[in-house]
């Protein structure tokens, strides 16, 4: 649907962003805009960290629950907005 | 009275034939005439006292004991003793006889089973891919994607313009201060015989460094025995005089690289021009393929050797090999340990391409000299090389050009230069392609300068003097960007960091005492933080680097893409 592909490229097209993709519930790629391999890889270290980072936070504080995840490292930053059934992953390079 | 009638003389006779001891009539005492051998037979009448006398001599005294009787011939019985000497030890012979018992046979036959041929073959693994877009998932996903849409676009703008995060840096490994060696490394026969280390390489496990020996200074041909050692670092018991492998070699040894992949075989190249191809983990017999003298061998010495992999079987490779007789060969291994040659090039004056403005070569020398070549590592075909006459070529395996030459050769040579880049004061020693940067290339000679080319301009852009002696070796580092080796003439090993400072070097590090040059530097790919260099007095020092040459900063691949484009107009 028109709509899906359009908030995806608004998104990539955002300054610094190096890839975007959209992973379900299993750890599946479902849209993506980097190559099979890394996309892959991405795909299911960040889902596992996903359920782990969400469980720590319902650990520590059951009411609470976790809304995003970043993670910065030397060359780019990560982020990750959970959802029950999708999850969105952006890879920026911020300006420094 | 005497009548006894005397025996007839047929008794007497008889009497005398028998010899019997005493006869009867003897005792009688009759007038027996015992007649013997002795005494002639007389036949006397008894009576006759002397003949009974006689007659009864012997009997007489055979009687008793009286007188001693004349002697007398007796006869006695035979006296034998009985033979002992077999009787005893006699041999008991017994016939025995034995028999195995029969053998018994029997008949049986065996024949293998009928068997079937069957394959088996495994499903190739279909790659995890992304699915293709369903239909039915959008309305779910396009929902999802409106809800988290507004607060990814705030977190990316936040992002872009955060100061939160400047200047903040983790440090995840043991900072190392300074630059310390680690090992210094020496074979002291070669040492003893005032051999230069020319050449070293480290393997592709990164934990065995070999070294050549030879001499750079030597203007004529030299029958020196040369070696190729080889120290394994990651052992324990590390003697760093006696190399766990060394293979004498009849010439000189010029340059040296370890096969990509397999960890014990080393190629090399001699002042003969001959190449060879060494295994250090065999010692009785480490040569594996030679070239041999032949006409396709260079008629100069090999300056650079280097691994490539075949066109078409890209795990198996093929030795280049770069000498000053103007020719780049590319050899195979065939079998029985004999380099054939499958490609070759020759440079040749009338060919290069004229866009830089070059010195009038020599009357008659219509040869280029090749002293070094480096391969881009982002296009496996193109690679620069390094001359006599002080200008890099850029170059490519895939030139359809037939060299005007008249070198014997039994492959066609042809013409591989594209590009000619505008030249150093002097010839030039070393040249290295950049890992991060398709278009960056140094290039080092004898006029103490380094220049940094881009592929697409003849001019450089930039250079720097780093002695004012000759540069024998210049090396990218493999993990960070910005930084490169030098090794030079006064003996020591210039690290340069273009992030720091473009104009002087970071770091350097002084390998020899007084002052004799280094000739040969190369970083470990394994483990980056190590930098072997070797130098006139035959050691090989294996330099441990800093954390700030081994780290990758956060910006240096932008900042070397910044470098590339300033392309001067």
């Amino acid at each position: 649907m028109a709509e899906v592909e359009e908030t995806l490229k608004r998104i990539q097209s955002h300054k610094g962003v190096i890839g975007t993709m959209v992973v379900n519930a299993e750890g599946i790629p479902i849209r993506t805009t980097l190559d099979n391999s890394t996309t892959v890889q991405y795909a299911g270290l960040l889902h596992q960290l996903t359920v782990k980072a969400r469980s720590t936070v319902r650990d520590i504080d059951p009411q609470n629950d976790l809304t995003f995840l970043r993670i910065r490292s030397k060359k780019h930053e990560i982020m990750v907005a959970p959802d029950k059934e999708y999850l969105l992953i952006v890879i920026q390079n911020p300006c420094e | 009275m005497v009548g006894i009638a005397s025996p007839p003389l047929s008794s007497a006779l008889e009497a005398q034939g028998r010899r019997s001891p005493r006869s009867a009539q003897a005792r009688q005492g009759g007038a027996i005439s015992m007649a013997t051998r002795v005494q002639p037979r007389q036949l006397c009448r008894a009576g006759s006292a002397g003949a009974e006398a006689l007659a009864t001599g012997g009997a007489a005294s055979a009687e008793g004991p009286g007188r001693p009787g004349p002697l007398q011939d007796e006869t006695l019985g035979v006296a034998s003793v009985p033979s002992q000497w077999r009787g005893v030890q006699g041999i008991r012979r017994e016939t025995r006889s034995c028999q195995t018992a029969s053998i018994a046979t029997a008949e049986k036959a065996a024949q293998t089973r009928k068997h079937v041929d069957a394959e088996v073959q495994t499903e190739a693994p279909v790659p995890v891919s992304v699915p293709p877009t369903s239909l039915h998932d959008d309305p779910r996903l396009a929902a999802f994607l409106r809800r988290v849409e507004a607060m990814v676009i705030r977190e990316l703008n936040k992002n872009w313009q955060s100061h939160a995060f400047d200047g903040f840096e983790v440090n995840w490994t043991e900072q190392q201060p300074t630059v310390t060696c680690l090992h210094t490394l020496g074979y002291p026969p070669a040492q003893g015989q005032g051999l230069h280390v020319t050449s070293v390489s480290w393997n592709t496990t990164g934990s065995v460094v070999a070294c050549a020996y030879g001499r750079l200074d030597d203007g004529d041909w030299s029958t020196l025995k040369s070696f190729v050692c080889a120290w394994n670092l990651d052992r324990r018991g590390l003697n760093p005089q006696q190399p766990s492998a060394v293979v004498e070699v009849p010439s000189a040894v010029m340059c040296l690289a370890f096969h990509p992949t397999q960890p014990s075989h080393v190629a090399g190249g001699l002042y003969s021009g001959e190449v060879l191809v060494w295994d250090v983990s065999n010692p009785e017999d480490p040569l594996l393929w030679r070239t041999g003298l032949t006409d396709d061998t260079h008629t100069d010495p090999v300056y650079q050797v280097v691994w490539l992999p075949e066109p078409r079987h890209s795990h198996r490779f093929q030795v280049l090999s770069v000498a000053t007789d103007g020719k780049v060969l590319l050899w195979q291994g065939v079998g029985a340990g004999q380099l054939q040659l499958t490609d070759g090039f020759a440079l040749v004056v009338q060919q290069l391409p004229r866009n830089a403005k070059l010195k009038k070569p020599p009357r008659g020398e219509t040869e280029v000299g090749a002293t070094a070549v480096a391969f881009s590592s982002f296009d496996p075909r193109l690679f620069v090389l390094g001359t006599e006459g002080g200008f890099p070529l850029k170059c490519s395996l895939a030139a359809e050009e037939a060299a005007l030459t008249r070198m014997p050769s039994s492959v066609p040579l042809r013409a591989p230069a594209q590009l000619t880049f505008s030249p150093h004061g002097g010839p030039i020693y070393s040249v290295s392609c950049s890992p991060f940067h398709r278009n960056l290339f140094l290039s080092a000679g004898t006029d103490g300068h380094i220049h940094l080319y881009s592929m697409l301009q003849a001019q450089p852009l930039a250079s720097l003097q780093l002695s004012h002696k000759y540069l024998f070796a210049v090396r990218w580092s493999p993990v960070r960007p910005l930084v490169f080796a030098a090794a030079s003439g006064e003996g020591d090993v210039q690290l340069f960091d273009l992030q720091k400072s473009s104009q002087k070097p970071t770091v350097s590090i002084k390998q020899t005492q007084d002052e004799s040059p280094v000739y040969c530097l190369e970083f470990n790919r394994q483990q980056t933080q190590l930098l072997a260099a070797g130098d006139a007095e035959g050691t090989v020092k294996v330099w441990q680097l800093s954390t700030e040459f081994t780290e990758q900063g956060p910006r240096e691949t932008e900042d070397l893409e910044q470098l590339a484009a300033e392309v001067a107009t």
